[in-house]
């Protein structure tokens, strides 16, 4: 065959062979590994972790590796927790099943769980994603060995998408002195029995809307509680659990970690709740103040927080421990940016001022404009910051846009403009674009008067089209529902709440088996199919993906009291 | 000095060991990715490069040099990061021989993968000029897969496929597997030198 390998027809089988177990010897014999460094145990760990997690060398450099033979990779691109992810248990992605690399796991006998991919399918898969089906006990010499020639304890060679390192004897032992410690111990608040979670309202929360978030996780924990109690009566009457029965079901808790007064005070108070109590997770949550005390908090605990009500959560490229739903106000701001950025008469000297009201909901929104609209690259706007009561004022803002004359008008202002919002736009020039937040106007969006809707734009993170699915969430109602004006202000809790622990969470928490550690969760979490919900149009997912639902309309209103929505973008703006 | 040398020892012995052990592992089998010649009729879609730029797809794939393209997303863990180390090494290999490639890598992943993410995907990569990482709608990308029989509905069950464009007649050399370097290098200058 004209691509078969070329050099198998020069270097015969038996040659090719008595070669490879020559150099497996005398690799076997080079690759022995020293006992451990000499390093406190402390620095072996953030070393190894480094090497781990991002494909660093202790000597600052990148790890050398090679695929497939011959394709040498850069491991800061490419590193071990890329497949086998953080938590070191693996991942099934592409077909390809990446095992675990936990000492707990390594150290023992091990088969993989089956794949599609085990038997021939038309498309040829199996070819590719053939990985090793069990493999014996490794010691710290067969690792080091797998490490640097890609082949088990057994001789089983692995599969091309693992890649050879050849590291030093000090460096591999540095890297399985992590393998080793990582992933051994269940993480707090987890044991084969339970599951202890809580969740955190700060004070500043409405009874009713403290009521709504309570509601769908108190069901939650009952839902889990009663499986667990029909499960036992599953046993006792003689019926042989599946290994899948033996770790779907254990009972869970949840405490209410009450945070009072001053955020600075928050970080105080979590750790005092953790220290009497630790739990596994803190599922959800409902604060109006800026997220990041809670937020930092699980950082600095390594905190799974799953899916909290905050439209002012923390905007980050790297944090780790907390799933959002979205990016909140900023992810309206960043989707205003590029709607606006893709308005084609929108010139360089049409001057754009953004007005912002002097609170946290204004900031964040701003901040997402501004971050956006630098990433398209286009010069800074205007921005101007204003208290309430500089917006109350009839003179201010008058004054402010005669002085500007803008094109273009961002308004991040709460909704005691909307009656204000006619004698404002007289005095903009006919073609001026202005742009409000759905988020921060609330149920008062619809009072902008009809004869301006053709006029304003309104940034809206929520799910248009119609969604199938019953009004909490879930998937037994078949009733296609669609969101209207009533929409407008409604922070969705109950099925926002719902959605995430019935679809997310459980999923979650059943596939984690008997590896009980918190990062295995969240690895499990990010690598789910995309998910399509009833607030959001689709909530996608991947490593290091913390923001669910990517997605903003920017839209009009119809006419009437009860206007319909009209999207004038996509529900993703590039 | 002995560790120093032990350590060359090693990486010589790695690299023996790793281009052995593909032959000896696969002597008697065929070879480990799936090749045919397909035709393909690229959508009418406009999508967004790594730049933010907009690119008239068909008018990209055109022109008088092969063009590879392949479907991957910025935070794929096991199979994109194999096809992109693919992808610079066959960058590295054809320009150091003073021609040019053109590799168009289309994203899977189109809610996360804003321009910035491609752009910073391709900076991980240390990508070269010639390396075009595209988004788009998710609407236009299902086109685009379905146009290369590559249509998957969810990105974490994708697959590793290279498509190499020939420039003489417009047919496709169709990828499936992973390949080796100098595999990939071969197959790239089988549809480059076609006559």
């Amino acid at each position: 065959m004209k691509n078969d390998f070329s050099t198998t027809k020069v270097i015969s089988t038996r040659t090719a062979c008595a070669v490879l177990l020559m150099l497996l010897c005398a690799a076997v014999s080079l690759a022995s590994v020293p006992p451990a460094v000499d390093l406190p145990q402390s620095e072996v760990l953030r070393l190894g972790e480094r090497m781990y997690r991002e494909g660093i060398l202790p000597s600052g450099v990148s790890m050398p590796a090679f695929i497939r033979g011959d394709v040498e990779i850069d491991s800061s691109a490419f590193s071990c927790s890329s497949c086998h992810l953080r938590g070191g248990l693996g991942s099934f992605e592409g077909g390809v099943v990446t095992p675990p690399t936990n000492g707990k796991k390594l150290y023992q006998p091990y088969r993989r769980p089956p794949s599609l991919d085990d038997s021939h399918d038309q498309a040829g898969r199996y070819v590719y994603a053939k990985t090793v089906v069990e493999r014996p006990a490794y010691t710290r010499e067969s690792l080091a060995n797998a490490m640097r020639f890609g082949a088990d304890p057994a001789g089983q060679i692995f599969n091309d998408v693992m890649p050879r390192y050849p590291l030093s004897d000090r460096d591999m032992s540095i890297l399985i002195g992590y393998l080793e410690s990582f992933s051994s111990a269940p993480s707090p608040g987890a044991s084969a029995s339970e599951f202890r979670f809580a969740t955190v309202i700060s004070d500043d929360v409405s009874p009713e809307d403290r009521q709504a978030l309570l509601v769908p996780l108190q069901k939650f924990i009952d839902q889990k509680n009663q499986q667990l109690a029909m499960y036992e009566d599953f046993i006792k009457f003689g019926y042989k659990p599946t290994i899948d029965m033996q770790y779907a079901f254990s009972r869970a808790s949840l405490d209410i970690w009450e945070l009072k007064g001053a955020p600075e005070s928050w970080p105080g108070q979590l750790a005092a709740y953790n220290a009497a109590r630790p739990v596994f997770a803190i599922l959800s949550g409902i604060s109006n103040l800026d997220w990041r005390p809670i937020h930092d908090f699980c950082e600095a605990e390594r905190l799974p927080c799953l899916y909290p009500i905050t439209d002012l959560p923390v905007i980050s490229e790297t944090a780790w421990y907390t799933f959002y739903f979205n990016k909140g106000y900023a992810q309206e701001g960043e989707a205003t940016a590029r709607f606006l950025h893709q308005v084609k008469k929108l010139t360089p000297q049409i001057p754009i001022l953004q007005i912002v009201q002097d609170s946290p909901v204004g900031m964040a929104l701003a901040n997402g404009f501004n971050k956006s609209w630098h990433e398209q690259e286009r010069q800074a706007v205007t921005t101007l910051t204003l208290t309430a009561a500089q917006l109350r004022d009839k003179t201010t803002l008058a004054a402010l846009i005669k002085k500007h004359k803008p094109g273009v008008l961002l308004l991040w202002t709460d909704a005691a403009l909307v009656p204000k919002l006619p004698k404002l736009s007289k005095q903009l020039p006919a073609s001026a674009l202005l742009f409000v937040s759905s988020g921060y106007l609330g149920k008062k969006t619809k009072n902008i008067a009809e004869a301006l809707r053709s006029r304003i734009y309104i940034s809206y993170p929520y799910r248009l089209t119609p969604f199938v699915g019953s009004k909490d969430g879930g998937f037994d109602a078949k009733v296609p529902l669609v969101m209207g004006a009533e929409s407008l202000g409604d922070r969705r809790i109950v099925s926002r709440s719902t959605t995430m622990l019935r679809q997310a969470t459980l999923r979650g928490l059943n596939l984690l088996y008997d590896n009980l550690y918190r990062d295995h969760l969240l690895d499990i979490m990010s690598t789910q199919m995309d998910l399509i919900v009833r607030d959001y149009e689709r909530f996608s997912f991947g490593p290091g993906q913390r923001y669910a639902s990517k997605g903003c309309y920017i839209i009009q209103l119809g006419p009437g009291a009860n206007p319909a929505l009209l999207p004038k973008s996509e529900w993703v703006i590039l | 000095m002995k560790s120093l040398l032990k350590l060359c020892l090693l990486s010589l012995l790695v690299a023996l060991v790793a281009v052995i052990l593909p032959i000896t592992s696969h002597a008697g089998e065929s070879k480990k990715y799936k090749r045919s010649v397909e035709k393909y009729t690229i959508p009418d879609v406009v999508l967004t490069n790594q730049d933010g730029k907009k690119v008239q797809l068909d008018t990209l794939l055109q022109g008088d040099t092969p063009v590879v393209v392949d479907f991957i997303y910025g935070t794929c863990t096991t199979i994109c990061p194999v096809l992109s180390a693919g992808f610079i090494n066959l960058q590295s290999k054809v320009t150091a021989a003073n021609q040019t490639v053109r590799l168009v890598s289309i994203t899977i992943d189109p809610e996360n993968d804003t321009p910035k993410v491609l752009k910073e995907y391709l900076k991980r990569y240390r990508a070269k000029a010639g390396w075009e990482f595209l988004t788009g709608s998710r609407e236009d990308i299902t086109r685009v897969m379905k146009a290369f029989n590559a249509y998957i509905p969810d990105k974490m069950s994708h697959y590793p496929l290279n498509m190499i464009r020939s420039p003489k007649d417009g047919t496709w050399v169709r990828l499936f597997g992973i390949m080796s370097s100098r595999e990939f290098l071969e197959e790239y200058q089988n549809v480059a030198l076609k006559k």
